[in-house]
């Protein structure tokens, strides 16, 4: 399984790996995903994927809007906020 | 370990005025307050209580007092608690403090519940021994008594709940469950743990690890408190699309009720092949003591269980990375500083998440990734669906199964560095989560080394009554709190 590139997986994760750490999570990953390679040769091109074990249950409501919180407590746990707004770093130049 | 006071028997001292609530609070959280086997993120203060405290008791003076009036409860540190941080033991969340209160949590205050604080469990729930959470491992209460020097797992990821109520901090603990959280770590306390059927209790407000699988239950003394806390958080809940809507029986009434009928319960003869003689002996006992029952065992085989945890941590961690996405250090949580946003999100996110939560995050990441989802996501989706309907197959023949709950007993804290050796030990729990079917851990008998070791009892979908009623049965006859 010597096709895992770390670097990709970790950058579509939004991770930056410590270089010195690359090496322990590439084997990791490499062990596990060997680990979990027994599913492969398991015959199921007539089996439907199970996304949802109790699929007869239906619980949809109605999309109605509810005030269940005010702006403030959105903001509450906001790590920076400039007046109603998340506060990020320029984006658009 | 000492006897525990039940449920109702708190509930009859409380009525009857032999105890008062805030003696009642302060007697759990005394030992609370100690901490000394780090099962606490957090203590509630008696004062932050004050006012609960004395509407539960105005409540109990004017005899209107609710199902848990008064009773203290520990609450994992997995669940949003309106105005008290919780961080899924993680640095990430570690100054989190939610502006709502998650659904379940919400019922048992609705039941005159008493929190004392919140349980420390692994980071994100993601482990079996409690070691990954960012505040430190918790230690279990009990002892190898041929190694008492030896500090012990308490199991995981809901190890604090198991070790507070073991060490007699709370009356009972709410856990969550996605591939044997409750259960195992209840069996390395010599605790009752239930995880309900998937669908029966909202997931709404608990931080989510894989919402397919996560489900949330109790940790308890006995049988009647799971009961008495089933009673209380299984309800329908909007919020939550997967909560299903049937309608709930009462889980109390009737729970010491004798059998009347014939019952059958499958053993699987594939989950104890590689086990020790001290593990099926558990399962020879349980035999035993329904002898003078018209309980018939059968034996019973699956053709997935070899798939099981293959499938498992292929879904658990693809949800999970999905779900762990939203930590990004922009809306809340712990932000790092970085020169533009993408530094930040990538800052906040590796220096916010552990070991093991950052290798479950790049497994999902890679069996998501182009190329790979066919071959393993959706590979193991379909597998899932074989072992839901081998489950099905079996529950054909027979109305209940008996399975060990762990494959050995609690081991030392930092012994399992290796993650699959440290996967095995959910090898009889995850098929069930996989399937979405009610299990319960029950404590069945003490080890060569004096730890308790516990069996696990399968029902069918949404049968926690008769699988409750079995258990107290197996439970009165095992004598094992006596």
């Amino acid at each position: 399984m010597s096709d895992i590139d770390i670097k990709r997986i970790s950058y579509l994760a939004k991770l930056k790996l410590p270089s010195e750490k690359e090496e322990f999570y590439s084997q990791s990953l490499e062990d596990i995903i060997q680990w979990v390679d027994n599913l492969k040769k398991i015959e199921t091109s007539n089996v439907k994927p199970l996304h949802n074990v109790t699929e007869t249950t239906v619980s949809i409501r109605n999309d109605d809007i509810e005030k269940n919180n005010t702006t403030e407590e959105v903001l509450k746990n906001a790590p920076e906020r400039a007046q109603n707004f998340f506060k990020v770093p320029k984006v658009v130049e | 370990m000492t006897k525990r006071q039940s449920i109702s028997n708190l509930v009859n001292s409380l009525k009857e005025k032999k105890i008062s609530v805030q003696e009642l609070f302060d007697q759990f959280h005394k030992v609370a307050k100690e901490n000394k086997n780090n099962s606490y993120n957090l203590v509630l203060d008696p004062d932050y209580q004050k006012s609960n405290i004395e509407t539960s008791q105005e409540r109990y003076s004017t005899g209107t007092n609710l199902p848990l009036d008064g009773i203290p409860l520990g609450i994992k540190d997995l669940f949003c608690t309106k105005g008290i941080t919780t961080t899924a033991s993680s640095k990430i969340l570690s100054n989190f403090i939610p502006q709502y209160e998650s659904f379940v949590t919400q019922q048992l205050l609705n039941d005159g519940a008493i929190f004392i604080g919140k349980n420390n469990c692994d980071e994100f729930a993601m482990g079996s021994s409690n070691e990954t959470s960012h505040f430190g491992p918790v230690v279990n209460p009990w002892r190898n008594q041929n190694k008492p020097s030896e500090q012990l797992v308490p199991g995981g990821s809901s190890g604090g709940s198991a070790a507070a109520v073991a060490e007699g901090s709370c009356v009972a603990s709410m856990g969550t469950d996605t591939g044997g959280s409750i259960r195992q770590p209840a069996s390395l306390c010599g605790l009752v743990g239930l995880k309900p059927t998937f669908g029966s209790c909202s997931r709404w407000g608990i931080v989510a690890f894989a919402s397919s699988l996560d489900q949330a239950g109790p940790i308890t003394n006995s049988v009647e408190d799971a009961a008495y806390i089933l009673n209380s958080i299984s309800k329908h809940d909007f919020n939550d699309s997967t909560s299903s809507n049937h309608k709930r029986d009462d889980y109390l009434k009737d729970i010491d009720k004798k059998l009347d009928h014939k019952i059958k319960i499958g053993i699987p003869s594939d989950y104890l092949k590689n086990v020790t003689s001290e593990i099926t002996a558990q399962i020879e006992n349980t035999k035993k003591s329904l002898a003078g029952y018209d309980v018939e065992f059968v034996d019973v085989a699956f053709e997935t269980t070899d798939y099981a945890l293959s499938t498992y941590y292929i879904i658990a961690p693809a949800e999970a990375s999905s779900n762990l996405a939203r930590y990004d250090g922009i809306r809340y949580g712990v932000r790092e500083e970085g020169g533009n946003l993408d530094d930040i999100y990538l800052n906040s996110r590796t220096s916010g998440f552990g070991d093991e939560v950052t290798r479950r995050i790049l497994i999902g990441t890679y069996v998501l990734s182009a190329g790979y989802y066919d071959a393993y996501y959706r590979q193991a989706q379909k597998v899932r669906r074989l072992i839901k309907d081998d489950f099905q197959r079996v529950f054909q023949e027979v109305d209940f199964i008996l399975t060990p709950t762990t494959p050995n007993e609690a081991f030392k804290i930092g012994e399992k560095l290796d993650p699959i050796a440290m996967y095995m030990n959910d090898v009889f729990t995850v098929p069930t989560s996989l399937a979405g079917l009610p299990g319960i851990s029950l404590p069945s008998g003490l080890s060569s080394n004096g730890l308790p070791l516990g069996i696990q009892i399968i029902g069918n979908y949404f049968q926690e009554k008769k699988l409750l009623q079995l258990s107290h049965l197996i439970e009165k006859e095992l004598s094992f709190n006596e």
